[in-house]
């Protein structure tokens, strides 16, 4: 049964990701005044590059490429999607930081054994920026995890009833949303990949099937990510509920993308730690002293 | 820390693939910088000396892709100085319309292009779109969408097509409407305010010795403008502002794009008022047809591109082919001069937002 969940949470992550990354184009391109591609152009994407011979840079950038896609993986196994539980019990929020951290350094490893300077460029500023979204981040949900006496994402979930967090804990959730714009890399927080910059960071040297790996793995990330914010501020929900919820936090990151152009690293980090942690700390003295809606 | 050595181009999405610059940088700072040209170089100069005076109207706009109406104009106006014709009055003011057209649509294309180097690409798809709605008339004047080749040694190829003119004046609202969106949307950004204020800093003094003209120049506060300076055409009839600024930065340079642009649709109703009917192009020399003789001779004619003094110097000797046409790139100061001696202290992620500002153009560089 395990394994029929842990399946059914990657095929909708799988479909329903790279479904929503494609309508996100439409969305994005629709704001820009073009036609933008069709829905199902993410999939063709992925399996072109899939499908084609890519060229190696060392065991370090295989083994970082496979780590990454790994790491990614096993914490997304472990996020509740639309009330499939695969671990119940053990899905716990410290557990899926820890191994996307996984994740992020096999991506770090990998790109970095490149050799390509611009691709460390990009690892150090997105090593940077985590630093910068992970703290106000964290002060925010353990904020909200202090209040419910718990880690367990399925458990804050199910007693959020129909109550949600967003309404209990607004200025907690506001945190998370820019924070959740940094882990997805969007503008205002895109500077790990910063196209004009350093020549798109990070996937500087990335080709056909390793580019694929890491397009599949953005995604399996970006949907883990999206779906930690649903469960934890929007009380999670059945299956179509969830995704519903999902393409509207989706939707909103999008648009706010489309319209801002990105920071600085150094900015980016200054932004993170003085706006948004200092309402993480208001959210904090708040929880603290019981005032939750 | 070490130093490094990173290239910028030719192979980079910051740039356009035909210039380059290799960085040393200690850790985000670029401490040297060398200009390297030459990706795009196909000896136009030389060509020209190779091609009949008319056939070298095909050649010359690929100068400057993105502004390719000066290079008509310039070409055109140093023949006729040499060949002492007198362009009728109807051909210069349809000229002057062209030009400023093309400088509008320049000007968007750079003013919302900001959007490239800073990750705001929704301004810079939107510029793109309302740049074609440019070009859609120049396909109509010329047949031609980006090298026209309208402008000829002795007028215009031919006169504006019926209803041209209503088209025009419809575009001119049009953008006029747009522009306020376009400031609000880009100059009131508080994130790209950051990114460029303080930018890619350049004084007058400077400026003024490596030869820096047009907008960089106007934006540390120097009114200079061909058109009002030097008025060629009947840009001495019109009456129009020079904006300028003070701060020299990033930001001051795009801040006067669209008061430029206001200027140029300001240039263009008037033209459109005062222009009178009548010949658009007259016969430049002897010759059969296409093969004409220049009188012996020698002349500079410039004009204001949107990114400065934009000037050919052209030389006859009396035979159906130049004897040598040298062309003043208006981005040739910032792009070589500059880039060396200018961009040391800049950080790797103000590098694109420098080499677009400055209006960097690589081939009128190569030329």
């Amino acid at each position: 049964m395990t394994v029929l969940k842990v399946a059914g949470i990657f095929l909708t992550a799988f479909f329903f990701g790279l479904t929503f990354e494609g309508i996100g184009r439409k969305i994005t391109a629709r704001v820009q005044r073009r036609y933008g591609p069709r829905w199902y152009q993410n999939f063709i994407d992925l399996f072109k590059t899939l499908s084609k011979h890519g060229y190696t840079h060392g065991w370090i950038f295989d083994f970082g490429v496979i780590m990454a896609l790994g790491g990614i993986i096993a914490s997304l196994g472990f996020v509740p999607v639309g009330g499939i539980v695969a671990f119940p019990g053990m899905d716990n929020f410290f557990v899926i930081v820890y191994l996307f951290t996984i994740g992020s350094l096999g991506m770090a490893m990998g790109m970095v054994g490149t050799g390509n300077p611009w691709a460390s460029i990009g690892v150090a500023r997105a090593l940077t920026l985590m630093l910068g979204y992970e703290v106000p981040y964290m002060i925010s949900i353990g904020s909200m995890l202090y209040f419910y006496r718990t880690s367990s994402i399925s458990a804050i979930m199910s007693a959020q009833g129909g109550d949600w967090n967003l309404f209990k804990f607004p200025i907690g959730a506001l945190v998370a949303l820019i924070s959740l714009q940094g882990m997805l890399g969007k503008e205002p927080f895109e500077a790990p990949i910063a196209p004009a910059e350093i020549a798109s960071g990070p996937m500087v040297e990335l080709s056909a099937k390793y580019m694929g790996l890491l397009m599949l793995m953005n995604t399996f990330m970006e949907f883990a990510e999206i779906s930690l914010f649903v469960d934890l501020f929007l009380g999670g929900g059945t299956y179509f509920v969830f995704l519903l919820k999902y393409l509207v936090v989706w939707v909103l990151v999008v648009l706010i993308s489309s319209v801002l152009p990105r920071f600085r690293i150094e900015q980016a980090v200054y932004f993170y730690w003085t706006v948004p942690i200092i309402l993480a700390f208001v959210q904090v003295f708040m929880t603290v002293n019981g005032f939750v809606f | 820390m070490g130093e490094m050595k990173l290239f910028f181009g030719p192979n980079h999405p910051g740039l356009h693939g035909n210039f380059s610059v290799h960085m040393y940088v200690e850790g985000d700072t670029v401490i040297r910088a060398r200009p390297v040209p030459g990706f795009l170089h196909r000896g136009f100069e030389k060509l020209m000396e190779r091609r009949l005076w008319y056939q070298n109207l095909a050649l010359i706009p690929r100068i400057c892709v993105q502004e390719p109406d000066i290079n008509e104009a310039c070409y055109a106006m140093a023949i006729e100085k040499i060949a002492k014709v007198d362009v009728p009055e109807r051909a210069q003011w349809i000229r002057m319309i062209v030009l400023e057209l093309a400088r509008i649509a320049n000007h968007m294309w750079a003013f919302g292009g900001v959007g490239g180097p800073t990750g705001m690409y929704t301004s810079m798809y939107w510029s793109v779109s309302d740049r074609d709605k440019v070009l859609d008339l120049f396909e109509e004047l010329s047949g031609a969408r980006i090298y026209h080749m309208y402008i000829i040694p002795g007028g215009v190829r031919k006169d504006f097509p019926p209803h041209f003119e209503e088209k025009l004046v419809k575009l001119l609202d049009y953008i006029e409407g747009r522009l306020p969106e376009y400031e609000t949307f880009v100059l009131k950004n508080r994130i790209l305010h950051t990114r460029l204020r303080g930018i890619a800093t350049i004084d007058t003094e400077t400026c003024l010795k490596i030869g820096v003209t047009g907008i960089g120049l106007r934006a540390t506060g120097v009114p200079y403008d061909i058109r009002k300076i030097a008025p060629y055409l009947f840009y001495d009839r019109v009456e129009f502002d020079v904006p300028t600024a003070t701060e020299g930065d990033a930001l001051a340079r795009i801040s006067l794009k669209p008061q430029e642009i206001r200027q140029s649709i300001r240039i263009i109703r008037q033209a459109l008022e005062y222009m009178p009917s009548g010949p658009v192009n007259t016969k430049i020399a002897d010759g059969n047809g296409l093969r004409i003789r220049v009188p012996k001779g020698m002349a500079y004619a410039k004009v204001e591109s949107t990114r400065g003094e934009y000037g050919y110097l052209v030389v006859s000797d009396g035979e159906e082919k130049p004897y040598r046409v040298a062309v003043r790139g208006a981005s040739y100061p910032q792009g070589l001069y500059g880039v060396e001696h200018l961009m040391p202290g800049t950080r790797i992620d103000d590098v694109p937002i420098w080499l677009d500002t400055m209006g960097v153009c690589a081939p009128e560089i190569d030329r």
